[in-house]
């Protein structure tokens, strides 16, 4: 299994956190290398497009199914989008390849393990996030990237 | 003359019964679709039908919205696809943060398809599968989340569609489906019964 990219959404529509993780070179992989290859960070239009996607299919799902439905994921031909929403309207997003099982629980555990511990109960982490600043926190970037890599692996 | 015990079969209670037993997969398939939206190439509802009860019924204006925002979404969801740059051989693994110069060539992560859109979504209480086809027509069937695969509907249904509405020379390119015979074999092989 491969992950593309996650973003963080705050209950304001603002991207707090946004990762991407290239797939390493298939022929070189030095020993002291990052394992999953270098990571980049993308311009703000990809996290955009991925904030009003997952903003109008959860409208749409929730006029369909009624106001406790919420939607799971996506599969076009190319990937999967995971969606996981939080009852303080953050959102989780996740990018993989399209044979991934459900990362539902996966983004809950990223939510609960992660984010509460590491940002949420952070007296110096602002509460809110004005002006696209996002998460700055060394111990969650690297506890995420060490949860993905267990996930890949696994 | 028939046995009066043949007639108080539980097996032989209603014909509906009878085929749902000659063709299981078929019967147990067609069950759980909810409902069926045609949007057209510029975005426009051009069919909705719903089968059984299961989702929330909208307002006509409610539909046409969700018709045209489906159209749009799809659209961006085949523009956020994943580029992964071609692995070089050459690059070193350990990149320095000025590394990341744009670089010339990508591919997807399944170079063989082409990319498409949304075309199955999954939540709580039902399933998406979106079908688009080559001239731009989106079919999309909303069925119970627990059902498979529901491509042997979806192929049933485009052809109907081919059949009953393509091939009828009063009907409009574009425009709403007002096709009786289409209505009734949708119906007829979604239900199960005539």
């Amino acid at each position: 299994m491969t992950v593309y990219s996650f973003y963080i959404f705050d209950r304001h529509a603002e991207c707090i956190y946004k990762r991407r993780w290239l797939p390493r070179p298939a022929s070189l992989k030095s020993p002291g290398g990052p394992e999953l290859g270098q990571t980049m960070r993308t311009g703000d239009d990809d996290a955009k497009l991925v904030f009003g996607t997952v903003f109008s299919l959860r409208n749409m799902v929730r006029k369909l199914g009624g106001e406790d439905d919420n939607f799971v994921s996506y599969t076009t031909s190319q990937y999967k989008l995971h969606y996981y929403e939080t009852p303080t309207n953050i959102k989780f997003v996740m990018l993989t390849d399209i044979k991934s099982p459900s990362m539902r629980i996966a983004l809950q555990q990223i939510y609960i393990n992660l984010f509460v511990e590491y940002v949420v109960k952070n007296p110096l982490s602002p509460v809110e996030h004005p002006g696209g600043l996002g998460v700055n926190n060394e111990l969650f970037e690297e506890s995420l990237e060490q949860f993905v890599q267990t996930r890949v692996l696994a | 003359m028939l046995h009066p015990d043949w007639l108080l079969d539980p097996r032989l209670d209603s014909p509906r019964d009878e085929l749902a037993s000659c063709f299981p997969v078929a019967f147990q398939l067609a069950r759980t679709v909810f409902s069926l939206i045609i949007i057209n190439k510029a975005g426009g509802l051009i069919y909705q039908r719903e089968f059984q009860a299961g989702l929330r019924k909208l307002s006509t204006n409610d539909y046409l919205v969700l018709a045209g925002t489906f159209h749009g979404v799809h659209a961006i969801t085949r523009s956020i696809t994943p580029k992964l740059p071609l692995a070089s051989n050459t690059s070193p693994a350990v990149s320095s943060p000025g590394a990341n110069t744009p670089t010339t060539g990508y591919s997807y992560p399944n170079p063989g398809t082409p990319a498409s859109g949304l075309e199955s979504l999954e939540t709580e209480k039902f399933r998406l599968t979106c079908f688009q086809t080559l001239t731009g027509t989106k079919f999309l069937l909303f069925t119970d989340p627990t059902s498979g695969t529901v491509d042997t509907v979806m192929n049933k249904v485009y052809e109907l569609y081919a059949d009953y509405v393509m091939k009828n020379p009063f009907y409009q390119l574009e425009m709403p489906v007002r096709c009786e015979a289409f209505d009734r074999h949708l119906g007829a092989w979604l239900r199960g019964r005539t």
